[in-house]
């Protein structure tokens, strides 16, 4: 095996962005993920990033893939 | 205050007189370019060449010169004290006149560039936000919850470029945190600190 590390956990978050500093009048929906990540040395570490929907239904779409691949 | 100049320094130094004053000049400009921006030995290697001398006096003698200008600098020492300093190197009226005349047209700068060494700490550089609304989460559906997310920009802190930290509060801690803020910046009005900031100046 490989000293890669391990998916331990994965939250997410659907929200608004309703303003913001550089446009005061938002409207756009966002998926925010939270990853849990075990790293070889036994500590987790924590890994987040945003996605718009589009962005996310891509991602979305990746694992799909994935799955039908290992059927 | 007089300076007091290391016999090393002394001798790197006693290179100028040999020269002549628009050299002195050329070594004053690289000097200073120096404390801006940094050095390469290509400069000192062309004026080596032209000078017909070793690479190494050439750059102790930039060098000496731009120590002789951040220590003046550094103690923002007066014209007086200047010339009576560089007076035990033995050179000529003209010569210590060039001197004195580069450190007074450039101590103000190099004070600026000295001030701006020590930054061990990341600094403030910008702060974005952005007013979501978080409407779902894997736990629980139908939510209304206003969250503020931040960006803080920040630079310098021997890293030497720029950093930066991703934060999310609700409206009320950002609002706590508003006050807190607002109440130092309160305390440089009060008698304390005034009686402090006169007495510095």
């Amino acid at each position: 095996m490989l000293s890669i590390s391990q998916l331990v956990d994965m939250q997410w978050k659907l929200g608004m962005a309703v303003s913001s500093d550089t446009c005061r009048s938002l409207n756009s929906p966002y998926v925010s993920l939270l990853l849990k990540i075990a790293e070889p040395s036994g500590q987790i570490c924590q890994r987040s990033f945003e996605m718009t929907i589009p962005q996310f239904q891509n991602f979305h779409k990746q694992f799909k893939e994935m799955a039908a691949v290992m059927e | 205050m007089l300076l007091v100049l290391s016999e090393d320094h002394k001798e790197h130094l006693s290179f100028l007189p040999k020269v002549d004053s628009a050299v002195v000049g050329e070594f004053g400009r690289i000097a200073l370019e120096f404390l801006r921006r940094g050095t390469s030995p290509k400069i000192y290697e062309g004026a080596a060449r032209k000078l017909s001398v070793p690479v190494e006096t050439v750059q102790h003698g930039v060098e000496g010169l731009m120590f002789l200008m951040t220590e003046s600098s550094k103690h923002m020492i007066s014209e007086v004290d200047f010339l009576d300093s560089v007076l035990v190197l033995g050179f000529g009226e003209e010569l210590n006149q060039i001197l004195l005349q580069l450190y007074l047209q450039h101590h103000a700068q190099i004070r600026s560039i000295l001030s701006q060494l020590p930054s061990n700490l990341p600094a403030y550089h910008n702060l974005e936000w952005r007013l979501d609304v978080q409407l779902a989460s894997r736990p629980l559906r139908q939510q209304v919850v206003p969250m503020v997310t931040m960006r803080l920009l920040l630079v310098g802190g021997g890293a030497g470029g720029h950093s930066s930290r991703v934060l999310q509060t609700d409206p009320s801690s950002l609002l706590h945190l508003i006050s807190t803020l607002e109440a130092a910046l309160a305390t440089m009005k009060s008698s304390h600190a005034r009686r402090i900031f006169r007495n510095i100046k």
